[in-house]
């Protein structure tokens, strides 16, 4: 497709390749570099920054799957993380199972309940749909809140204790930041080559019109499904994540604004593309932030009495704002602005981009 | 039996509130196909409106300025943030009701904080005695709202020109407006018919229980009475108001409140598996 002048294809592996030249590999390997070597420099607070980031990354990695590129729109994904981070809590807790051993049992148990959710998928679409995700975010978390107490302890919360491996502590952020960094990059990669593959074409074309794909010979009914096993086992690992970075799980952290704040992720990043999920969370994790440091300053101007309000205020308007503005007048979100760029970038000084 | 009677008649209040929800999202969604996540937060607002409006002008300038700030609410929506979404997938204007209902959400919070107010406002009458049970007058009121507004709306579309226009809008937008129907002007009309139907529903409820900024919370039911009773259907959204503003408040009565706040997302996932256009929804058929 777009690549520089000069630059052709003369064999299937180059044609499919994901890096595909010499400055690209380069920037590749600085970039993980640079995220390797973060930690040396980076305050405490950065780092905190950067394993959120990481963790909402791999969330809306996975929305990105089911939402983006299946097409089936879930505003209940943060339930699933839930299943994923309940998983881990309770297996680490009442069984006194090894974290390195719940984190795929997290992804495979929010994948069994994002498939049991998503059965409903094979009648519904688009708005039905949403709603039967939006049915699924309330019925786990009051599962959660309600059921099993003695397991999950919704009142007092679980405790949950961070990992050791080889004789490393993963108890400071520093060494956590590395588990989850790790993690973040390899489903980045997996994400990024499995929307390539058949599988992920038969996302796309469910998405794009999913008769004239079942007309082609596309099973829609099980990619659907397969659609919301995948992106509900990203859901769970990032759950694991949340689980052991916060150290305590209760239902509170699962509300159902966290799961609108994915979709905010997706719309600002731009929908069914992985740059666009990356995009997304870190330019939504950086509002927050912001905000963190803005709403003292404006609390310092206004009277005392409403200056606790500015915080939890602007935390909620300024993010589905932004949302609603990329809604407005950038649909195609960050990840065609970055086309948009390279795009120019490479045309210049001519004027012709798309 | 009289304190099922209690219950039963405290579900009809809240299904009547639920209708008024209801209400507004099927005359939205009938002309303009737009799904409006936000009515529930868009009566926080005008609740939170009303108090303020009440205790400035006292309560019948309170109230009338109450609902044209409702019409005015809905006018705003639909000229700055809907129309600039036509053409666009319909999914889009979802999400974008979505995260309307986030900025009304933030917007309570920063103009009247976290904690509850009361409605001051006293509807006339008195609580009726039935034998052992003390019905109190607002909840009357608040189910003879519901029926009012059910009624007038059944008019409206079904007796009036400009309901004819409106269902004509309904059915396909590029006809009706090659016929030379205002269809723009439906659209707004629609937000407006909406925006004060989330006035009404907000006066009754915060008389009822009060005026907070997590009043949407109780409300979100109102999305699945819509699918209940079918997202195009008018008499769909008092039948499944109802329905499930009593089911709602014997589970809490007779079970647990717990079971109660999940009961609506319940009926919502079972209708969607066994019905999913409602009770008295539109069966659509898709072509290729």
């Amino acid at each position: 497709m777009d690549r520089p002048a000069g630059v052709f294809d003369v064999r299937y592996e180059q044609d499919m390749a994901v890096v595909r030249t010499g400055p690209q590999w380069g920037v590749l390997i600085g970039f993980l570099i640079l995220l390797a070597v973060l930690p040396l420099f980076a305050g405490s607070y950065f780092l905190g920054f950067m394993i959120l980031t990481g963790i909402a990354l791999i969330a809306v990695l996975g929305l990105n799957i089911l939402t983006g590129y299946a097409g089936q729109i879930s505003i209940g994904h943060q339930a699933f993380v839930a299943v994923g981070a309940y998983t881990t809590a309770v297996l680490m807790d009442s069984f006194h199972w090894n974290f390195w051993a719940t984190v795929p049992l997290a992804g495979i148990a929010a994948a069994a309940v994002g498939v049991l959710f998503g059965l409903p998928s094979f009648r519904l679409k688009m708005l039905y749909l949403a709603m039967s995700t939006l049915a699924a975010q309330f019925i786990i978390i009051a599962f959660f809140n309600h059921a099993f107490p003695d397991y999950f302890h919704a009142v007092s919360g679980i405790r949950v204790n961070r990992p050791e491996l080889a004789g490393i502590d993963f108890r400071n952020n520093e060494a956590f930041y590395y588990v989850v960094i790790v993690i973040a990059v390899l489903m980045t990669f997996f994400s990024k080559n499995l929307v390539r593959s058949r599988l992920g074409r038969a996302f796309v074309a469910t998405r794009d019109n999913d008769l004239a794909s079942e007309v082609i010979g596309i099973n829609i009914a099980r990619y659907k499904l397969y659609a919301f096993a995948i992106g509900c086992f990203y859901a769970g690992i990032a759950g694991a994540l949340h689980a052991t970075y916060y150290r305590s799980v209760n239902p509170m952290q699962f509300h159902l604004d966290a799961s609108i704040w994915y979709l905010g992720c997706l719309i600002v990043g731009g929908m069914g593309t992985t740059v666009g999920a990356v995009f997304g969370v870190l330019f939504l994790r950086s509002i927050k932030e912001l905000v963190v440091f803005v709403s003292p300053v404006l609390g310092g101007m206004v009277s005392p009495i409403n200056a606790p309000k500015i915080g939890p205020a602007l935390g909620i308007i300024s993010w589905a704002l932004v949302v609603i503005l990329f809604l407005i007048f950038e649909p195609r979100g960050l990840a065609h602005t970055w086309d948009v760029l390279k795009s120019r970038f490479r045309h210049w000084p001519f004027k012709y981009a798309f | 039996m009289g304190i099922f009677l209690q219950f039963v008649v405290g579900g009809l209040f809240f299904g009547g509130m639920y209708t008024l929800i209801a209400l507004g999202i099927v005359i939205i969604y009938k002309s303009t196909q737009v799904f409006n996540f936000a009515q529930g937060w868009m009566v926080t607002l005008g609740a939170f409106m009303l108090v303020t409006l009440v205790g400035k002008f006292g309560v019948v300038a309170g109230v009338i300025a109450g609902l044209a700030f409702g019409a005015l609410l809905g006018l705003g929506i639909e000229r700055l943030l809907m129309r600039p979404l036509i053409g666009q997938p319909l999914i889009a204007a979802l999400l974008l009701t979505i995260m309307l209902a986030h900025v009304f959400e933030g917007i309570n919070i920063l103009a009247w904080g976290t904690f509850g107010y009361e409605m001051p406002v006293t509807l006339p009458g008195e609580s009726i005695r039935l034998g052992e049970v003390v019905i109190s007058h607002a909840l009357l009121w608040g189910i003879g709202v519901a029926l009012v507004a059910f009624a007038a709306f059944s008019f409206f579309y079904w007796r009036t020109l400009m309901g004819r226009v409106m269902r004509a809008t309904a059915e396909d937008h590029q006809v009706a407006q090659s016929l030379g129907l205002p269809v723009r002007g439906v659209f707004s009309l629609s937000w407006v018919l909406a925006g004060m139907l989330s006035i009404i529903a907000g006066l009754f409820l915060g008389v009822v229980s009060g005026v907070h900024y997590l009043m949407y919370a109780s409300l979100i039911g109102a999305l699945a009475v819509v699918l209940l009773g079918g997202l195009d259907s008018i008499a769909g959204a008092i039948v499944g108001g109802m329905i499930l503003g009593v089911l709602q408040a014997l589970v809490r009565g007779y079970f647990s409140p717990a079971l109660a706040d999940v009961i609506p997302f319940i009926i919502l996932l079972l209708i969607l598996i066994i019905k999913p256009y409602g009770l008295f929804g539109l069966v659509r058929i898709e072509r290729l």
